[in-house]
């Protein structure tokens, strides 16, 4: 019974690893290309989810598709919000910086919290996949849904810096800027790229975050909390870091939540003993590297 | 450079505002006051740490820590002990998270504090005997509950904010805030107790949002976690700090009446879920638009006009010698 309990924990933590790592890997790109940490990311997974919600509840569109659909949505609110003012604090100082994406935080918040109420909604769709038996352990389908296309969003990520050219100036661009500036890049048109990757990455999470949770003005912060245990865990910048990130952070959560008595009142506490933990023995995070702090 | 009225008239501003408020003694008049009194206090804290480099969203821990500490400490060893206790214990955990967090820099900072107020919250919630949980604490109340007596103790904390600040923003300070901020190896190899002035300016600041945090938290003498630990008391002294101009005093108070006037305006005509997108709003146009916040703005104001007299007087010269 007890390893039933604890296959049970850790496969459910897998699959939620899924989600957090496509949304932790789009931020870490953010921040590692513009050194600048988006606190306003949660809000565009949020943004997402409703999107994806309203899209199946008024007009059927399905979850995959309204998905796909949140995540060029938010490329294109990215875009916008980039070009309108954040690439206008990029030479400010650090405070200006943290205090620009939270203001955009609570405008986002406060917007949907107007349009939407504070009340959390249910998207009732189908599952997207059968439940998966193995043996005793049961995983939903949308929760393999979440793990696949998370999965799938995170690989697409590594394999667009890896692989392709524009993927290699993002790299230049993050790892040595003026160097980047004098190959001839053009290095703002690379943060904006990194915001947008962002973007979308993000408008797509919201779509997974409509599959397996709630969906609320609310969602996005709880997420990117996490995102940021997940972030200083694998270090600032790196979207290697990031999946091994998620996926510590995923089973110390569901462990917590299953073996502590109360544990699952914790919530994201879990993720903050982390962070304060990991960056006093290792300042960049088990992965980082010093170059940008 | 700066006489002595200019630099006296805050402090003239605040005593005249409170006395004034006192004594016409209404209701929804003096409600506003302690609430901007009271973040002016963790603006000016906030901005006191920051001086030093540390850019910090972890004011709400500190803010909570100091309600909680009252609460519980106020019917163990008394109330006058127990106010004793807020500044100690603030102080402790000020020297505490200032230590763990010596060696990050920038982002690394901000996250790791804004994880310590987060943690605090889930702590509170998670040892239920001691703390109430999540059904909250009840600290004692302040001045009997008498408002105007709160508005006049808080109004007194106030003063001693701003004369804090005042004190380390003079010669004896802001050289070594300002190295460190700038070149910490250039100011350690200069002399400038590096470590030392941090935490000075960390417990500083902690004890700061603590006092403001237990004077809150008596004000109704009823808290609940979600109501002073929320990341709200992290973010809004930062928020006021840089709109109204940081490394100044004058910028925290002005930043804070400006602030929560047009909260009451935004509560009124947009009602009570989701008034703060004023926040959201203000605080992107002035980072696009006066990213040195009021007082930046009042700077260049008053240079323009320095130098349109400074260029007036010059053409008088130039014509009389003509």
């Amino acid at each position: 019974m007890e390893t039933t309990l604890l296959a049970q924990s850790l496969l459910l933590a897998l699959t939620t690893a899924g989600l957090y790592a496509a949304i932790a890997s789009g931020l870490t790109l953010e921040f590692g290309v513009t050194g600048i940490i988006n606190f306003a990311h949660g809000e565009f997974v949020m943004l997402g989810a409703f999107l994806t919600y309203f899209l199946y509840e008024t007009a059927g569109v399905p979850p995959l598709a309204g998905m796909l659909l949140a995540g060029l949505a938010m490329t294109a609110l990215s875009w916008l919000v980039f070009d309108g003012f954040l690439s206008r604090v990029l030479k400010q100082d650090e405070h200006n910086q943290i205090l620009a994406t939270i203001g955009l935080s609570i405008l986002l918040i406060n917007l949907a919290m107007i349009a939407w109420t504070p009340d959390a909604r249910v998207m009732h769709a189908p599952p997207l996949l059968p439940a998966l038996h193995l043996g005793d352990v049961i995983v939903p389908g949308n929760n393999l849904v979440v793990l696949l296309v998370g999965i799938a969003l995170y690989a697409g990520m590594i394999w667009f810096m890896r692989h392709t050219r524009q993927g290699l100036l993002l790299r230049l661009a993050a790892d040595d800027p003026q160097l980047a500036v004098l190959a001839g890049v053009d290095v703002t048109r690379m943060f904006r790229l990194s915001f947008l990757i962002g973007g979308l990455t993000a408008g797509v999470s919201g779509g997974l975050v409509a599959l397996i949770l709630y969906v609320q003005p609310l969602v996005g912060v709880d997420l990117v909390m996490r995102a940021f245990a997940i972030v200083a865990l694998g270090g600032l910048g790196s979207i290697g870091g990031a999946l091994i990130g998620a996926v510590l952070l995923s089973a110390a959560e569901n462990l917590t939540a299953t073996f502590v008595p109360g544990g699952g009142s914790w919530g994201y506490g879990v993720a903050f003993v982390i962070i304060v933990l990991v960056l006093v023995v290792r300042p960049t995070g088990l992965f980082g590297s010093e170059r940008r702090a | 450079m700066k006489t002595g009225l200019t630099r006296l008239l805050p402090y003239i501003l605040i005593l005249l505002a409170t006395l004034a408020l006192v004594w016409i003694d209404k209701p929804f008049w003096i409600q506003l006051a302690i609430g901007v009194a009271i973040t002016a206090i963790t603006a000016l804290a906030w901005d006191i740490l920051s001086r030093t480099g540390q850019v910090s969203l972890g004011s709400a821990a500190f803010f909570g820590i100091g309600s909680y500490t009252l609460a519980i400490f106020e019917p163990l060893i008394g109330l006058t002990l127990a106010w004793i206790a807020v500044v100690v214990v603030c102080a402790l955990a000020a020297t505490l998270l200032g230590l763990l967090t010596l060696r990050l820099r920038r982002m690394y900072f901000a996250i790791a504090t804004l994880g310590f107020a987060l943690s605090m919250q889930v702590l509170v919630v998670v040892f239920p005997d001691v703390t109430g949980g999540s059904g909250g604490i009840a600290p004692p109340v302040l001045a009997d509950g008498d408002p105007r007596w709160q508005l006049g103790l808080i109004g007194l904390l106030l003063l001693a904010a701003v004369a804090l600040s005042d004190t380390l923003l003079g010669l004896r300070f802001r050289p070594a805030f300002f190295m460190i901020r700038t070149k910490p190896e250039l100011a350690a190899a200069s002399g400038v107790p590096v470590v030392r002035m941090k935490i000075f300016a960390f417990i500083v600041s902690g004890v700061l949002i603590g006092l403001a945090g237990a004077c809150y938290g008596g004000l109704y003498g009823y808290v609940v976690p979600t109501d002073v630990f929320t990341t709200n008391w992290s973010v809004l002294p930062l928020a006021i700090a840089t709109l109204g101009g940081m490394d100044t005093t004058i910028g925290p108070l002005l930043g804070a009446i400006a602030l929560k006037a047009l909260e009451e305006v935004a509560r009124s005509v947009i009602g009570g879920t989701g008034y703060q997108v004023v926040y959201g709003a203000v605080i992107i146009l002035f980072v696009i638009g006066m990213p040195q916040g009021i007082v930046g703005l009042l700077r260049k104001a008053a240079a323009l006009a320095g130098r349109r007299t400074v260029a007036g007087e010059k053409k008088k010269e130039r014509e009389r010698h003509a």
